[in-house]
């Protein structure tokens, strides 16, 4: 009988269908582990007085999956003793409150866990080419990251 | 050759998502702009407000030399809004 290894491992996935925190955490859960820390990002369903109908993402997805691939490259760099991590993205339609991101990593100690989803979710929004367009009642606006460096910040 | 992607709302004022388009092998990131936008008039008025990757990666808009090859993946990447 085999036992697999338990080797660090990233689970990236870029999807339309719904995200699951059931199956995102059980990803990352590890013997070695006493902690799984993990970022949901949800659909809020204002801004800026107006109400949003959905959210829709698109992605230029293999750049986006390299990219994510880096960031967890750098987690292990920063905290050597990150176990697993997981970065799920949904794309096209989100409905308001279900997830379109969800981060997950695990570590022995909970220190480092939190610190590295924070560093995540952070340079994902900083770095990875994925937009999002939110859609009003009688409009749409394409969003813009303000960790993005090559945006506008003054319009 | 090259094949020019495009995201957001660059694929919105372009009124596609790709293309392939004949460009100098050697070419500043600027006048790449200029050739693109020569195809797609419209994409002008983002034009501070977006970077290319070429290959994959980022490269500003401005004098950085860039050597491509037939095939070369180049998309324009407005600003990004993931998470």
């Amino acid at each position: 009988m085999d036992e697999s290894k338990d080797e660090p491992k990233d689970f990236i996935r870029l999807k339309s269908e719904k995200l699951s925190v059931d199956e995102v955490s059980a990803l990352v859960i590890s013997p070695c582990c006493g902690a799984v820390s993990l970022f949901i990002g949800t659909t809020r369903n204002n801004f800026e007085g107006k109400k949003v109908i959905h959210l829709e993402y698109e992605a230029y997805t293999s750049m986006a999956e390299s990219e994510i691939k880096k960031i967890c490259r750098d987690v292990r760099q920063k905290w050597p003793s990150v176990k697993h991590i997981a970065v799920h993205h949904r794309l096209g339609v989100v409905p308001v409150t279900e997830a379109s991101v969800i981060i997950a990593v695990s570590s022995p100690h909970r220190a480092e866990s939190l610190e590295a989803v924070t560093y995540c979710i952070n340079t994902l929004k900083a770095s990875v080419p994925i937009w999002k367009k939110e859609i009003y009642e009688d409009e749409y606006s394409w969003k813009e990251n303000k960790e993005c460096f090559w945006a506008n910040s003054e319009k | 050759q090259v094949s020019v992607l495009y995201f957001a709302r660059s694929a919105e004022l372009a009124g596609l998502r790709c293309e392939s388009l004949w460009v100098p092998r050697q070419v500043t990131s600027l006048q790449l702009w200029e050739e693109i936008v020569k195809v797609h008039p419209r994409l002008a008025v983002i034009r501070d407000q977006v970077v290319f990757a070429v290959r994959q990666e980022y490269v500003l808009l401005g004098d950085q030399l860039l050597v491509l090859q037939p095939g070369d993946e180049v998309a324009i990447i407005p600003p990004i809004s993931g998470g």
